[in-house]
Parts: structure tokens; C-alpha cells; sequence
């Protein structure tokens, strides 16, 4: 059976505020989203890798909800992010998106993966349209599988506004920066080119 | 519920012995309802990724069942069963420096649909590549999900149209009598039954003399 064609990819704009800045973030927030109250989310993710001859590892992301009984699993692969496209304002990454049922870490190890890191994210979703905005904070796991043992990773939210689109719409990417500009200069969304982080 | 194996009666081919079946089935006043296919890919850890972990390769399934179009399975033997949606396919692409699909290793079975009453029945001709393999039944009790419930009234069933050839209980029941069957039971059944064509002989052409 052949494989479908990934035809959606995700568009995404990140930076992070300060933990004192977050309630006014929040505020400026319900402004131009959507009329409904932001939803809270508090997720567990965990990051496996799967190591071979190759120079890099294959890497899946696994994160599941934690506050909501029974939502579906799902492991994420993020390919290649396209930063050469200077009409395009936003990190365009290749994703494959899979839900899977409940026994998919075993499963995981089963193939030979093994798990990198977990951590725990908690925060809040915003809607404006197909636009996504993402405004959480990543605590550190301290023993390993006990999600109640946590600490803060730092004194600042992550912010991550995204959209999921077919490629080489670079009217996606303005939409996305405009929507950014009403953001400024409380935060300043950027295209962050992830391997110059690493 | 029940997936297993239907012997090519002697003197006759596959084709044949489907026929036989079918028409038994229709005299029992069983009514086709369109087709059915399940297929299995088998894919083996790649040598480069076998230093890295230090154990044997092992052999991964990935199969398909036209009942359930929007989901794939993929199985270890002996091991877990993930459900997944249709990008499992997606993601086996990517990894094709990790696991590599084992030669000409597809193999599947496609055939007619029947119901009876409640009871779901699947004859269809497993064959890898262009050759003809062998035959697989299935049968369901739609009404029951408790698999052991219902075994003795599946079986019943089962030789009012295989007579002598009807299976006993399928190992995936084991110690789970009273457990919820699934669709990954199903998978498991249909990934040990191609692995049981797949180590006999190739079925003689029959009809020639």
C-alpha cells in the first residue's frame, strides 16, 4: 500500500516573555483571537530516539495530554525546517503527525527507540481563525516518569503562534506576521532557525 | 473473531476450493457484501541500527484491513500491537535507514464478504506476489465483543460450512477468556496465519495430467 502525501506543514513564529509579562501577554491575547476563553492544556511529552549509522538520529515526539482523560496519543517526526525562503516570514517545517493507540511507548522500544528526555508543558491555547497561539511553560521532570515532581525550566513562557498549511504559501506567513505585529513590543515573534539554537 | 486457515481440497486449486466454500456458504443463505483485504509488509531492523542496541532484529508487520480503511497496525510477533492512523505509513517511509522491508515479503489476502444472520464470514485467496498460497477464513459473531462468550456457537457455525476443517480456539484467546476483543486480536491471527503460508510449500498447480 503506498504511502499518503504529507500535503500540510506547519508555519510557526516563536519567542518567549518573561514571567512577569504574562498576564498582560494574555491580555493582549484576547484581543484580536477568537471571542471564547482561552483554553489551559498541561501535557506530558516525552522525546525518543532511535540511533543507526547515520549522522543524526531519528527523533519522534510523543506528547499527551494530562489534564484531559481520554484524549487520543499521537508521536510527531519534524523533518526538515525550509529558513532559505526569504519571501516566507514564518519557519516552515516538515511534519508527520500520527494518532496512535495508548501502548505506543512500548511499542517505540520495541523498534529500538529509547527515550531522550521528558518534560512537562503547562499553559494556555489561543484561536484567531486556522491561527494557533501557544503561551506555556516548560518545566523539568525530576524523577524520571513522576510527572507530580516538577520545577520550572526557567523564568519565562514560550510563545509559538503556528498554522497549518500547504507549502509555499507566503501569504500565510504575512497573515501570520501581521497578526505578530499587534503582539510588539510586548513580544517580538520571530522566525527562529533551530539549528543555529543547538 | 476467528481468522484461520481453509486446506486446497485434494485434486482441486485455490481458486477452486474458494469456489467449493463460497458456494457452500450461499446455499446456507449467506449474501455477498462486497470485498475484503487485508495485506502485511514485514520489515527488519537494518544492520546499521543493530550495533547501536546490541539485541537480534527483529521482524515488524505492518499490515492493512479494508474494515478498518483509516488505520494502520503494525505488530512484533510474540510482541506489542500499535493501532495507528494512515501516516504509520508515512513515518515507515522516513525511517527506511532504520528498517528496511524484507524481500518480496508482501503478502495478502483479498476475497468476498458474506453475512449470515450476525455471524460476518471473509474467504479470501492469499497470495504473495502473483502466486496463489493458500486460503483464509474468517468469521465474526457481530452481537458479542467477549470473545470466549461466544466460541462455542462460532465453532458450530464454523463446521456447518468447513465440516472436518474447523479450527480449534485461536491462541490470541489464551488466558484472556473474558477480555474485550479487538481489532488487533484479528491482526495478530492474520499475521500468524501469512506467516504459516509463508514457511509451506507453494500449493501444486492441480488440474494437470
Amino acid at each position: 500500500m503506498e504511502a499518503p502525501p504529507v500535503t500540510m506543514m506547519p508555519y510557526l513564529l516563536q519567542r518567549s516573555v518573561l514571567d512577569h509579562s504574562l498576564e498582560s501577554l494574555i491580555h493582549r491575547l484576547r484581543g484580536p483571537c477568537d471571542n471564547v476563553e482561552p483554553e489551559t492544556f498541561l501535557d506530558h511529552e516525552m522525546v525518543f530516539l532511535l540511533k543507526g549509522q547515520q549522522a543524526s538520529p531519528f527523533v519522534l515526539r510523543a506528547p499527551c495530554s494530562m489534564d484531559r482523560a481520554g484524549s487520543p496519543w499521537h508521536v510527531r517526526s519534524l523533518g526538515q525546517s525550509e529558513m532559505r525562503n526569504k519571501n516566507c516570514h514564518a519557519l516552515v517545517q516538515n511534519c508527520v503527525d500520527i494518532a496512535t493507540s495508548e501502548n505506543f511507548t512500548d511499542f517505540l522500544m520495541e523498534m529500538g527507540f529509547h527515550m531522550d528526555y521528558e518534560f512537562v508543558a503547562k499553559g494556555h491555547l489561543f484561536r484567531n481563525g486556522i491561527m494557533e497561539i501557544v503561551v506555556y511553560k516548560i518545566y523539568c521532570i525530576l524523577v524520571p516518569g513522576n510527572t507530580d515532581n516538577t520545577e520550572a525550566q526557567s523564568f519565562s513562557y514560550l510563545e509559538e503562534l503556528s498554522v497549518v498549511a500547504p507549502p509555499g504559501l507566503d501569504m500565510v506567513s504575512d497573515a501570520m506576521r501581521n497578526f505578530a505585529e499587534q503582539l510588539k513590543p510586548l513580544v517580538q515573534l520571530q522566525k527562529l532557525d533551530p539549528k543555529r539554537l543547538l | 473473531m476467528g481468522v484461520s486457515q481453509m486446506p486446497v481440497a485434494e485434486g482441486k486449486s485455490v481458486q477452486q476450493t474458494v469456489e467449493i466454500l463460497t458456494r457452500k456458504l450461499e446455499m446456507l443463505g449467506a449474501e455477498k457484501q462486497g470485498t475484503f483485504s487485508v495485506d502485511c509488509e514485514t520489515y527488519h531492523t537494518a544492520a546499521s541500527t543493530l550495533g547501536s542496541q546490541g539485541q537480534a532484529g527483529k521482524l515488524m508487520y505492518v499490515m492493512h484491513n479494508s474494515e478498518y480503511p483509516l488505520s494502520c497496525f503494525a505488530l512484533f510477533e510474540n510482541g506489542p500491537c500499535l493501532i495507528a492512523d494512515t501516516n504509520f505509513d508515512v513515518l515507515m517511509v522516513k525511517l527506511k535507514g532504520f528498517f528496511q522491508s524484507a524481500k518480496a515479503s508482501k503478502i495478502e489476502t483479498r476475497g468476498t464478504r458474506y453475512q449470515y444472520c450476525d455471524f460476518l464470514v471473509k474467504v479470501g485467496t492469499v497470495t504473495m506476489g502473483p502466486s496463489a498460497r493458500g486460503i483464509s477464513v474468517e468469521v465474526e459473531y457481530c452481537p458479542c465483543v467477549v470473545a470466549s462468550d461466544c466460541w462455542s456457537l462460532l465453532l458450530e457455525f464454523l463446521q456447518s460450512f468447513l465440516g472436518s476443517h474447523t479450527p480449534g480456539a485461536p491462541a490470541v484467546f489464551g488466558n484472556r477468556h473474558d477480555a474485550v476483543y479487538g481489532p488487533a486480536d484479528t491482526m495478530v491471527q492474520y499475521m500468524e496465519l501469512f506467516n504459516k503460508i509463508r514457511k509451506q510449500q507453494q500449493v501444486p498447480v492441480a488440474g494437470i495430467r
